[in-house]
């Protein structure tokens, strides 16, 4: 098996100490990762629900008059909602790509996916925080026409800045953070994926 | 294939496989055991396209090169001093350092030497990775001369 003085690896490799756990232990795990995967998918479903109970809710409650209120209201619970429904969307992606496929194949599924989620995040953040802006602004409106210019000038004065604050200093610096993560991966798949190449 | 059957007859094979990629009991025995959540969960999709054997390889190593995005969470450096090196698996030193080698190569090559010491046909490891068959071969020779290169240099310190 051994010629000349060739290391004998085949043989080093298998000494390898390995001490099979009982197959009771892994379907412990087993359970306890189905039960969290339905409680991840719970989550979902009730945030969503709570958030259209409560759209309902202030709907029937407070009886808003004019029209922009009503849409103000709905573009902010829509902008919440588009958000945790793309990004649990993306996740789902990411856990869902077939393992069964070749390591060349896989890595360029993670790869496309990193990318997606890279491109969509930014766009999502801008407008989340766009759509919730302007829905804050609509739903103001009732409430403010019924101030006195101070008041009205004062509140929107102050809702605007706290947006300007958002859109210009937390917004840049939370898409930069999710950027550097989510590069950083992306380059080191691709520099796997280039070893395949060469 | 029964699913135990499976785990009895591929659990050692997976466990090197993923130790030769990480060199860490702890973090190769958690790799081994997320396979086998992975290979229960799609056993039921299993035709016999392809021998049990590569696609559960297929599985097993797609799963090491994910948790490459694990360990930029957790960087390795960045922990404290492995506790669980010290107890057990006082193994023979050369094996260790087969190992580290192993560990140390890129990640792609990792996955070929193990596959290839693993004892499985080149054509299945050309499927399993997704390369040439010729590609493979290539690839395992020069693995193998650069692994005997760092042996040689070890026994002359």
């Amino acid at each position: 098996m051994n010629n000349d003085n060739n290391i004998d690896f085949k043989d080093l490799w298998k000494k390898q100490s390995v001490s099979q756990p009982d197959l009771t232990d892994l379907l412990a795990r087993l359970s306890k990762f189905k039960k969290a995967a339905l409680r991840s998918l719970w989550m979902i479903n009730i945030l969503l629900s709570v958030t259209s109970v409560f759209i309902v809710f202030i709907w029937i409650y407070y009886q808003p008059q004019f029209v922009s209120t009503k849409i103000g209201i709905v573009l902010t619970i829509l902008a919440m909602v588009v958000y945790v429904f793309v990004y649990n969307k993306l996740m789902g992606d990411y856990k869902n790509i077939d393992a069964t496929q070749p390591n060349q194949e896989y890595l360029q599924k993670l790869i496309s996916i990193k990318k997606k989620q890279q491109f969509l995040q930014t766009k999502m953040m801008s407008f989340y925080f766009m759509a919730l802006t302007l829905g804050i602004c609509l739903y103001m409106y009732e409430y403010a026409s019924r101030m006195s210019a101070l008041g009205a000038g004062l509140a929107y004065g102050i809702t605007l800045l706290w947006m300007l604050f958002n859109w210009f200093y937390i917004r840049p610096k939370q898409i930069k953070k999710q950027q550097e993560k989510i590069n950083t991966l992306i380059e080191k798949f691709e520099e796997v994926d280039n070893q395949l190449r060469s | 294939m029964e699913f135990e059957q499976i785990y009895k007859m591929y659990w050692d094979r997976i466990f090197r496989l993923c130790m030769g990629f990480v060199n860490d009991y702890d973090t190769a025995q958690d790799l081994t055991q997320e396979t086998f959540i992975i290979v229960w969960q799609k056993l039921e999709t299993f035709r016999n396209e392809s021998a049990i054997g590569t696609w559960i390889f297929r599985i097993a190593s797609n799963n090491c090169l994910r948790q490459i995005e694990k360990q930029k969470r957790f960087p390795k450096s960045e922990l404290p001093i492995h506790l669980s090196e010290e107890k057990q698996h006082s193994i023979e030193p050369q094996i260790q350092f087969l190992y580290k080698c192993i560990a140390e190569l890129p990640e792609t090559d990792r996955i070929i030497i193990s596959l290839e010491l693993e004892d499985i046909k080149q054509n299945e490891i050309a499927k399993i990775v997704g390369l040439s068959e010729a590609n493979v071969r290539v690839k395992i020779h020069r693995i193998k001369e650069k692994l005997t290169q760092k042996f040689k240099e070890n026994e002359q310190r």
